[in-house]
């Protein structure tokens, strides 16, 4: 049973397969973009972006570039769920959103009551304060930053000038932070920039020079992580790719492509969203291909309806309790569709566009 | 349909063949000269090099840690454009699995082996290793450093125990061997040790790196795994770290030992700069320990970086990263680490590397023992592996690309001594025959009826990095992959992986040590056949009986 429109009204999947396969080609600058999908998907996604000179993106390219910028900047020391849990006897909570983008956090890191457990700028301390037994240094997240630099100064042994934070409970802290054994910071990269990200990096490598300490940076949802990774051996490149001159081509700002679609130099684009009913964010109308488990029909030309992954369909994917690519069997197996079929028949019926 | 090469030089050091001569192919397979009717299909190869594929047994080309070289790393690709101004704008870095596929093929590569595999992060090495085209592949699965086989060795259980536990992670993470990177070091490191050698215990355990090795290289032998374990020793990098090569040697005691990219362990404290080339006392013992084979990891000069599980060496490189970042990963057993590094021609440390690797092939005098690599990447990408071969072959060139080094550097070597130049049998069997016997490939590396068809013709070009760079021909599997270093053909590979008897027993014992340690299913870590998604990606090895 497959669900697939063209234009609004219901049509054979071999019909809307047909009808992406002629928007794709007789497009100038195709985008692939959502991709919400488990590793499969993805796969077919690339490969059908390297056939068209299509560019590659992610919904939740923005904070899988947080973090990667910091890395390609100057680099972090990180470890896995795994090692948090077991070696870390100071967890260091960075941010607000931690239990939204780790639901299971709670339970896998803080249930065990092995460690000390330091929460900075919760945003709602009273929910960090359910969660766990912990300190709690800072509240607004908007002081992470000037908190952050005091922290890694004091650690440094070199005086800071007067933050919102008492001195003496800055000083309490850098004091836990060297004398831990093993800590983990945890942060989500959604919440605030790279600055912010290279600060706590660069408190991390400090604290490495005499104790050890490392990085938990949680994931995006929509298997961003997953995606990103499949992106990184197949092209080389991060999200935010492209394969317009017959190589692959990177660059966070040229291919962000809801600028692309808003400006007007894309003209055509496939959305996907396997994983929960993420609408475009795009204004702009454009010849639109979309897969998603309810995917929009009024505002597609061609939508199909896909399976969800792990529970349609056995699926690879980003696991937050690992930190890897896990490969997971269907909850309830059904016939829908998955991203990689589709994308791969769409492919096949698509002609390989000469790079310009 | 029947493929005649015809009038090559066919050197097969695998079955005593160096003659002008014809390569039949059918259905994949070489096949004897048919007793009468023509080939379907003439390749005239007259005055060329006719060489099985040749194997590559130690490049790190698939799995997380590389992912996260390239995510570090994205101008990479860039810098090196100008070290391989031939190959712009693509493929610059052999960066990504595609490239890598292609760019192996182009050399007369058919088959390349990963060779470090995290057990828990397998899945995603196989998925890398699939997405790389034409050649053939293979996973080394790492043990050494995790928790369950430190704690086996800590309760003294028996060799049984080890022997089936080796048996189950190679089954989980599909490998073909067991490779073990700087014994015990990784978990040392997250006890905040930093320097870690061979009789060094690993905190909380009590067990030694030596009882670590000895016990892994037991239980391969007696698994009769064809690949012997693959040992990554301790003191990677350091300034006398001879010494901790020459006891690993020692200690294989007569079983099969192998030692990867020896060249970052031929380091003496002479000279004025107390670092010096100690390859020519390696190279005696690797001679004279029958029993080890090696591998060289030879240094070539440019950017690369340096992507090793050795997570105490790469923190401890950490502030001599060229460009200025790093990335230190922490993993449940090994982890990695990511450290950019440039080496340069006038730097006195790197001159004496790259001098030290060519002593090592060199000196040595047994090509059935030592092997062709670069460690890719953490020598040189394998693309430099043309400009090698050439060194190898010519006395001349080396002379004149040690002319452009720092005097004292060559001084602390014997480089500038050394006549020998590789001749053709010896490279076919240093790339060839011997790594197809070194991992049990029975019908890969030889041109003899019943081998698989993967075949590399080299046409002999006065640049001879040329000739290796661009081969004139290559089949895999009998097709016609590559032209004129051009691939014309993309085909998919398999990956080799063994499979070992063990007790089943093993299985609930370690369903209830990660439900335990971990409140995790073993499933986790699974590679499952369906999830690969191409069709038929494993090809299993024998064990020897």
């Amino acid at each position: 049973m497959v669900e697939a429109w063209v234009r609004g009204s219901a049509a054979e999947l071999d019909a809307a397969i047909a009808e992406a396969a002629k928007l794709l080609a007789a497009s100038r600058m195709p985008v692939i973009t959502g991709l919400g999908t488990d590793v499969a998907g993805a796969r077919a996604a690339i490969t059908l972006a390297q056939r068209i000179g299509g560019i590659v993106d992610h919904m939740h390219s923005a904070a899988l570039l947080h973090d990667l910028d910091v890395m390609r900047q100057a680099g972090m020391m990180v470890t896995t769920p795994n090692v948090a849990r077991l070696r870390a006897d100071l967890l260091l909570l960075v941010g607000p959103g931690l239990t939204q983008a780790w639901p299971e956090l709670p339970e896998r890191l803080l249930a065990d009551g092995r460690r000390r457990v330091v929460w900075l700028c919760p945003g709602d301390a009273a929910e960090a304060r359910a969660l766990h037994n912990m300190v709690i240094v800072g509240r607004d997240p908007v002081e992470l930053p000037i908190l952050l630099a005091a922290l890694r100064a004091r650690c440094a042994g070199r005086p800071v000038a007067k933050t919102p934070i008492a001195a003496n409970e800055i000083d309490a802290l850098a004091n836990d932070l060297t004398k831990a054994h093993f800590g983990v910071a945890v942060w989500s990269a959604a919440e605030f920039d790279e600055l912010t990200i290279e600060m706590l990096c660069g408190l991390v490598k400090d604290l490495n020079d005499n104790t050890r300490f490392s990085g938990l940076p949680l994931a995006p949802p929509d298997n961003a992580a997953g995606v990103q990774q499949v992106s990184g051996w197949m092209t080389g490149f991060p999200m935010r790719t492209g394969f317009a001159r017959g190589y692959w081509e990177h660059d966070p700002w040229r291919f962000d492509t809801a600028r692309l679609i808003e400006s007007g130099e894309a003209d055509c684009a496939v959305w996907i969203s396997a994983y929960g009913a993420h609408a475009p964010t795009w204004t702009r109308k454009l010849p639109l291909i979309a897969l998603g488990a309810d995917p929009d029909r009024k505002r597609s030309d061609v939508a199909i309806a896909v399976g969800l992954p792990r529970i349609d369909h056995a699926a690879v994917e980003y696991r937050s309790a690992t930190g890897t690519l896990g490969a997971v069997d269907a909850r309830q197996p059904t016939n829908r569709i998955t991203v990689a079929d589709v994308v791969t028949r769409i492919s096949a019926a698509t002609p390989k566009a000469a790079p310009c | 349909m029947l493929t005649r090469l015809a009038g090559g030089r066919v050197i097969d050091p695998a079955n005593g063949r160096d003659a002008v001569g014809d390569v039949y192919i059918r259905d994949g397979r070489i096949v004897d000269a048919p007793s009468g009717g023509e080939a379907d299909e003439t390749h005239d190869v007259t005055g060329n090099i006719v060489l099985a594929g040749a194997i590559d047994i130690h490049s790190h080309i698939a799995g997380g840690n590389e992912t996260l070289g390239r995510l570090m790393l994205p101008e990479l690709r860039y810098a090196l454009d100008v070290v391989h101004p031939g190959h712009l704008p693509q493929p610059a870095g052999a960066w990504n699995t595609f490239e890598t596929g292609h760019l192996y093929a182009a050399m007369g590569f058919t088959t390349v082996v990963e060779p470090a595999v995290l057990p828990h992060n397998a899945l995603q090495s196989h998925l890398e290793l699939a997405d790389i085209p034409i050649i053939d592949k293979a996973a080394l699965t790492v043990l050494g450093n995790d928790d369950f086989l430190l704690n086996l060795l800590r309760g003294r259980e028996s060799p049984d125990a080890v022997r089936d536990y080796v048996a189950w992670t190679l089954a989980t993470s599909r490998g073909l061997g067991i490779k073990v990177i700087n014994a015990g070091g990784a978990a040392a490191f997250k006890d905040n040790v930093r320097a870690f050698s061979l009789d060094d215990e690993v905190p909380g355990y009590g067990v030694s790196s030596r009882a670590i090795v000895k016990a892994l290289q037991r239980a391969v032998h007696e698994l009769g795994l064809p690949h012997p374990l693959h040992v990554h020793c301790n003191n990677l990098g350091l300034a006398g770290n001879v010494e901790t090569a020459l006891a690993t040697i020692a200690a294989a005691e007569g079983l099969p030992l192998h030692l990867a990219h020896l060249q970052f362990y031929a380091y003496g404290k002479d000279g004025p700069r107390s670092f010096s080339s100690a390859a020519a006392r390696l190279a005696e013992a690797v001679n004279s320990a029958k029993s080890v084979t090696v591998d060289v990891g030879q240094v070539m000069f440019g950017q690369t970086v340096t992507i090793s599980s050795d997570v105490l060496r790469q923190f401890n490189a950490r502030n001599s990263a060229r460009p200025k970042k790093y990335v230190i990963f922490d993993g449940d057993a090994n982890g990695g680490g990511i450290v950019p590094y440039e080496y340069r021609s006038n730097d006195f440390y790197n001159a004496v590397q790259w001098a030290a690797g060519l002593e090592l092939f060199l000196l040595t005098n047994d090509p059935w023992r030592v092997f062709f690599t670069t460690d890719h990447p953490n020598g040189a990408p394998f693309t430099a592996y043309p400009d090698i071969f050439a060194l190898l072959m010519d006395r001349e060139l080396r002379t004149r690309w040690m002319a452009t080094m720092p005097k004292e550097a060559m001084a602390v070597t014997t480089l500038p001594s050394i006549t020998r130049e590789y001749t053709w049998p010896e490279i076919a069997t240093m790339t060839r025959a011997a790594p197809a016997k070194l991992l049990g490939l029975k019908d890969r590396g030889h041109l003899a009826a019943g081998g698989v068809a993967d075949i590399a013709v080299y046409a002999p070009d006065p640049d001879k990095a040329k000739m290796f760079r661009e081969a004139a021909l290559v089949f895999k599997n009998g097709e016609l992959v590559v032209r004129d270093g051009k691939v014309v053909r993309q085909s998919f590979g398999r990956a080799f992986d063994v499979r070992p008897d063990a007790e089943r027993a093993i299985e609930h014992r370690m369903r209830d040590y990660y439900d335990q340690r971990y409140g995790l299913p073993l499933d986790f870590m699974s590679v499952p056949e369906a999830a690969i998604g191409r069709p038929d990606p494993f090809e299993r090895v024998p064990c020897n009986t």
